[in-house]
């Protein structure tokens, strides 16, 4: 038996948000390995130092702004059913989560200077034991999702 | 009952020793690391008296301004030295009352009480939370009462007094059992780790070379005395764990009163508590090494109620040890919503292969350290290989799933065996995973995740069956039938 994915799609421009969040920490990365050239040619330490700190950065960069990123946008599913919330995500483990809406006790939605900046916010979802999140929809999308979640999600006459 | 009152003096002291005793590490830490002049001395005696007589005078202070009354159906606490803070926390909130005795309470008569309320979330530390450390028998036997004629229950079922009541008592662990609990439990394990920190930790102070000379006049060889002492030492740290989990768990009693279990147990520490059965929210089976083949188990309950501080009120152990045949005998009647004799489904062969190399990938380094650094010697390391295939295959025989009326029962093992048995609508959120080569294999991990305490619990099985992930997948899904396919 085989589940069906779920449909929805975040948005692309998270795509683009995350490219530059990672191009922003891949910085420290080169700061550093700058800062092991500089020691190069202040202390005379091998050459394999510097081709290696150069290296890393390069590859850390390369992982990290154009690889995962994509990965992880092509895999992102979401699908807010009557009764569920269903999450696909992970770039090589694969994770499928179900969440009931009766479990559902809030709804967030939240936005950082850089997602706000693209007309995105973040959805959270928390039920009593765990928080999930839905990164980067769409601004008005993630408002309409908070309501009808919020809407879906009713208080289930026992305790928790 | 609705004027201010304090607790009882006894209160204070017992706050300020448990502020001492948070600050014996740091202060060993300053004696340890500090005392290198010998100037100063006499500053390290006069700080430590001052910080004594410091945390006194505050733990008298906080005595004086801690104050509770019951009004307007809510327990009013007043407290606080520098910031005065107020906390009203209304009955009809209020989950559960927990009463404990620990030595001085007992001397005086007195309990301590703390007030168990849903919590609506964690968002701080202690919230929705309080406790009264030393009131008398008396005072909370009425704030007792309060609570019950709030919830409008007709009768009082609980007395404090330890008068005979009308109750079910659903076990009693007997004395044997108790032997059993305690010399087969995990507590031997960090009473010698700490026994053997302490060893280190002084070091410089024990004249160890004066002591094994003189006794090696005595001892012709060194070798010989070092096994003895090592094996009296472990001996001692045995009895040790021993004597404290008997303490611990002396006269455990699990009563069904009403709609609640109530647990009591503790010999110098009497400790009660109160878990209704509506906020169980699953039941975990668990064995550990020792116990398992002897067909000993011990049972636990998560409870939704409990604060973030106090785990043992989320993860609350109501059968210590009996024969795992017992348990259904002994739970179904009372826990009806769980049953406990169901046919657990295995993992499929195929994944033994990827339980092996877990555990491979686990020892690899430290084989490899060990031929390196250590090399004739080091080459024995590689025994560690069979032992962890051993493991594995445990680890592997273990894992396991079933579903049945409504309930999920997951089975792993950590390091001791545990079984948890969940009801469908208990399950805060069902996951399943899958990785690059589980997928090869048509292999996933699924996870269930219960609330317990502020936060959650629950059960993951790696490398089930997809199939059968994909079975509870749609067991979980409460969307109906064909409609989730849209």
């Amino acid at each position: 038996m085989t589940i069906s994915e779920p449909q929805k799609r975040i948005s692309e421009r998270a795509l683009t948000v995350w490219k530059i969040a990672a191009g922003l920490h891949s910085l420290v990365v080169w700061v550093i390995a700058g800062g092991l050239v500089a020691l190069k040619i202040l202390f005379d330490f091998p050459y394999w130092v510097i081709a290696a700190a150069l290296g890393a950065a390069a590859l850390y960069s390369y992982l990290f702004i154009f690889l995962l990123p994509k990965m992880r946008w092509k895999r992102w599913r979401y699908e807010v059913r009557e009764q569920e919330i269903e999450l696909q995500y992970g770039v090589f483990i694969v994770k499928r989560t179900l969440i009931p809406m009766i479990r559902v006790q809030h709804v967030d939605t939240q936005q950082g200077p850089l997602l706000r900046k693209y007309h995105l916010s973040t959805v959270t979802i928390s039920t009593a034991a765990t928080v999930h999140e839905i990164p980067a929809l769409d601004m008005e999308e993630a408002e309409h999702l908070r309501t009808s979640i919020s809407r879906l999600a009713r208080v289930a006459d026992e305790d928790v | 009952m609705s004027e201010s009152k304090r607790l009882h003096p006894v209160a204070a002291v017992v706050n300020a020793l448990r502020q001492l005793k948070e600050m014996i590490i740091p202060f060993l830490i300053f004696v340890v690391f500090g005392s290198r002049g010998t100037n100063w001395d006499l500053f390290y005696l006069f700080g430590s008296i001052g910080v004594v007589v410091l945390v006194l005078v505050y733990g008298v202070l906080a005595w004086y301004r801690f104050t509770y009354r019951i009004e307007q159906g809510e327990l009013r606490i007043e407290y606080g030295v520098i910031v005065r803070k107020k906390r009203y926390i209304p009955f009809d909130r209020i989950q559960s009352l927990d009463l404990s005795e620990g030595i001085l309470q007992r001397l005086f008569g007195l309990v301590k009480v703390k007030v168990e309320t849903a919590g609506s979330g964690g968002m701080g530390l202690q919230d929705g939370e309080a406790v009264l450390t030393a009131i008398s028998k008396q005072d909370a036997k009425e704030i007792h009462e309060y609570l019950v004629s709030i919830k409008k229950k007709e009768v009082l079922e609980e007395d404090l007094n330890e008068q005979e009541i009308k109750e079910d008592l659903l076990y009693k662990m007997s004395p044997g059992e108790l032997l059993l609990l305690a010399s087969t439990s995990g507590g031997v394990g960090v009473v010698i780790s700490a026994v053997m920190a302490f060893v280190f930790q002084f070091e410089e102070f024990i004249p160890y070379e004066q002591i094994f000379d003189g006794v090696e006049h005595f001892v012709q060889s060194g070798v010989i005395f070092v096994s003895i002492v090592v094996f009296i030492g472990f001996l001692l740290a045995w009895l040790i764990a021993l004597l404290g989990t008997m303490l611990k768990y002396a006269h455990f009693t699990v009563r069904r009163v009403d709609q609640d279990l109530v647990i009591t147990r503790g010999l110098l520490e009497k400790r009660q508590f109160t878990i209704p059965l509506k906020r169980i929210q699953a039941v975990r089976i668990s064995e550990n090494l020792i116990r398992q083949p002897l067909g000993f188990a011990s049972a636990y309950v998560e409870s939704a109620g409990g604060s973030a501080l106090d785990q043992e009120s989320s993860k609350v152990i109501i059968l210590p040890i009996v024969k795992k045949s017992k348990i259904p005998g002994l739970l179904e009647p009372h826990l009806t919503d769980y049953h406990f004799r169901v046919d657990v489904s295995p993992a499929p062969a195929r994944a033994y292969r990827r339980y092996l190399l877990r555990g491979w990938l686990f020892v690899l380094p430290v084989i490899i350290a060990a031929i390196w650094f250590l090399r004739p010697w080091g080459y024995s390391a590689l025994v560690l290989l069979a032992i962890s295939a051993l493991w594995s295959y445990l680890v592997y025989k273990d894992a396991g799933w079933s579903l049945d009326q409504g309930m999920l029962t997951l089975r792993y093992r950590n390091i001791v065996k545990n079984t948890v048995y969940m009801r469908k609508n208990k399950v805060q959120s069902f996951s399943v995973k899958e990785g690059l080569f589980q997928r090869k294999k048509k292999l996933a991990t699924v996870e269930a995740i219960v609330k317990s305490g502020h936060g959650g619990a629950g059960g993951k099985v790696v490398d089930l069956e997809k199939q059968h992930a994909g079975l509870i997948y749609q067991w979980y899904s409460h969307e109906e039938k064909g409609k989730s396919a849209e």
